[in-house]
């Protein structure tokens, strides 16, 4: 049995994932690009009190996620010892001890926390399927600015209602953190985590777009899924595979949604390296940006508005 | 007797009926199939990793580990083939008060709401399993007894067993918590506690919780006690008796519980 969650997480179902936009309101005066921007704020601001409505159940499963950490935890810690042997000297698997890699399958939430994006691909594709994708052509509102604005708010939302058990977390697993990372590093760590939201929602954008080809792209969508599980380093660091296969999933897109972040913030990643990473990041966004407008050009061309 | 044949025909039928209907979406099933041996082969990546900067972990050998990994796929599917779809529906079923029809059927009603549909693509899990332990029993070159096989079979029967009854427990509390949508993922979170080897619970606040789920909550014996009987020394005979014991006591008492929160059942909108 795979995590029932793979794609993340107790945001509470999906069922509020493409609710309709608001209806166009009195037109505020001031220029287009003003008007845009108080538009999509109101979008976020609507999408982040609907989440609010459900805070018990989510805090609720927020912490039961917890449990599989404590496991986790333990896991390794006995894959240590038996790495020791009867010598009891602490031992390093490619260059992360005991600390290290539990640090980072800690920071690996909260990777995911930006990077998951339960429901969205589903939801485009339900769109397109039963037809009311349309709402966003009558509207003067474009689809993939309003599905980031709504994605962003849910984002804030989340990280703001589980701060507060996560903060207990890593109070908790203080000990694993040996050094706490500069402010630059900090600095960065933020910047790769906000790029990896944006690789991830772009990513599953163009996935959802597919459907306009192919009426159900749930069963694509949950294979791509559970590979990205471990290509994208939820497992462990993708340092501790062979260097040929470590090599080729550090080329993909996929290390920015888990491993990247995390290896940034505990100091494994450095200088130009560090750069260049943020640099392909930053252009992963890109291409996953157009690559998603583009299918979304070429599939209204098909697109038949199903269903009145 | 007559009874039990009924039970076991309604059995089939159920089954058979399933079957067809999950061939009528010949490719979806496929998917599905696909995703679990995908899963199994991540499964078996991130140990074969593990195992290439140790020689044990907790104790187990590679093959003996991997043999555990097989018992737990096995297990889980069993667990996720038969039942944990029909429970997953229970909270539905409350909310909308379609559990009205399930009462007024001449039919038990656990066995109506834990094992009415089968979910073929993960019964294939039980095999994929059965694959995996064959193969690392086969590279532990340990002498094979049928006697020893017994017990697993035994073992590996109440291992379902507890797991089926805690799992009914979860179910039932769907009676009181209207919202508990997601019982495939609290399932998935209480699972990990039997994912692993008893022996990482060690140190000095591991070894309480340990305990706790070992002998109160014996979520941790489901999968241990017959991949332990199986690949390594038979050396806790008390805790063999113990979990046969327990997997009797808690089939009743979930069966109990059940059906004291079916007399809590308000009907719903009807």
């Amino acid at each position: 049995m795979k995590p029932a969650n793979i794609e993340d997480f107790p945001l509470g179902g999906a069922r509020f994932q493409c609710a309709a936009p608001a209806g166009p309101s009195s037109q505020p005066p001031g220029s287009a690009v003003l008007r845009g921007l108080r538009k999509y704020s109101k979008i976020l601001r609507v999408s982040l009190i609907e989440r609010m409505t459900y805070r018990g159940d989510f805090f609720l499963s927020t912490i039961l996620r917890f449990l599989p950490m404590v496991t986790t935890i333990l896991l390794w810690q006995a894959i240590y010892e038996g790495a020791e042997g009867s010598d009891k000297q602490p031992v390093r698997l490619s260059g992360y001890d005991l600390h290290a890699m539990i640090a980072y399958l800690l920071l690996v939430h909260i990777s995911r926390m930006f990077s998951s994006m339960p429901g969205l691909a589903a939801g485009i594709t339900r769109d397109i399927r039963e037809g009311t994708l349309k709402k966003y052509l009558l509207q003067p509102i474009d689809m993939i600015a309003y599905l980031v604005s709504y994605r962003a708010a849910h984002k804030v939302a989340y990280i703001v209602t589980s701060s507060l058990p996560y903060a207990l977390l890593f109070f908790l697993c203080r000990g694993y953190f040996d050094h706490f990372p500069s402010g630059e590093t900090l600095a960065l760590y933020l910047l790769s985590l906000l790029l990896g939201f944006l690789v991830g929602f772009f990513f599953e954008a163009s996935i959802g777009m597919v459907g306009f080809w192919f009426l159900e792209v749930t069963s694509f969508l949950y294979i791509v899924n559970t590979v990205n599980f471990f290509i994208s380093g939820q497992m462990f660091p993708l340092d501790l595979l062979p260097p040929f296969w470590a090599a080729l999933l550090r080329a993909l897109p996929f290390r920015y949604l888990a491993y990247f972040p995390a290896a940034v913030f505990l100091g494994r990643i450095t200088g130009s390296d560090l750069l260049y990473g943020l640099l392909a990041e930053a252009a992963w966004v890109l291409f996953f940006i157009m690559l998603s407008r583009w299918l979304y050009r070429l599939g209204l061309r098909r697109y038949s508005a199903y269903g009145g | 007797m007559t009874a039990m044949l009924r039970y076991l025909r309604l059995y089939f039928a159920l089954a058979r009926y399933g079957l067809a209907r999950e061939m009528t979406f010949r490719w979806n099933f496929l998917i599905k199939l696909f995703v679990e041996v995908l899963w199994l082969f991540i499964l078996l990546a991130f140990y074969e990793t593990v195992f290439t900067k140790t020689s044990n972990v907790a104790g187990w050998t590679k093959s003996e580990y991997m043999f555990f990994v097989g018992c737990y796929f096995a297990l889980g599917g069993f667990i996720e083939a038969f039942f944990l779809s029909n429970c997953s529906e229970f909270a539905d079923l409350i909310r909308t008060g379609d559990l009205d029809f399930f009462l007024l059927k001449p039919i038990d009603e656990q066995f109506l709401v834990s094992c009415r549909e089968i979910d073929w693509s993960s019964a294939a899990n039980v095999l994929m399993g059965a694959g995996v332990m064959g193969l690392a029993y086969r590279q532990m070159a340990l002498p094979f007894t049928w006697g020893r096989f017994a017990v697993f079979v035994l073992l590996f029967g109440c291992g379902i067993a507890i797991a089926y009854s805690l799992l009914l427990f979860l179910t039932s509390t769907g009676v009181w918590f209207k919202r508990n949508q997601s019982l495939y993922e609290l399932w998935w979170l209480f699972t990990s506690l039997m994912r692993y080897p008893r022996e990482i619970f060690a140190g000095r606040w591991a070894y309480p919780l340990g305990w706790f789920f070992t002998y109160l909550v014996p979520v941790l014996l489901v999968v241990n006690l017959p991949a332990r009987t199986m690949v390594k020394l038979f050396d806790e005979p008390v805790l063999i008796g113990f979990t046969v014991a327990v997997s009797v006591v808690l089939l009743a008492a979930s069966r109990m519980f059940f059906r004291y929160a079916l007399r809590r059942y308000r009907s719903a909108s009807s």
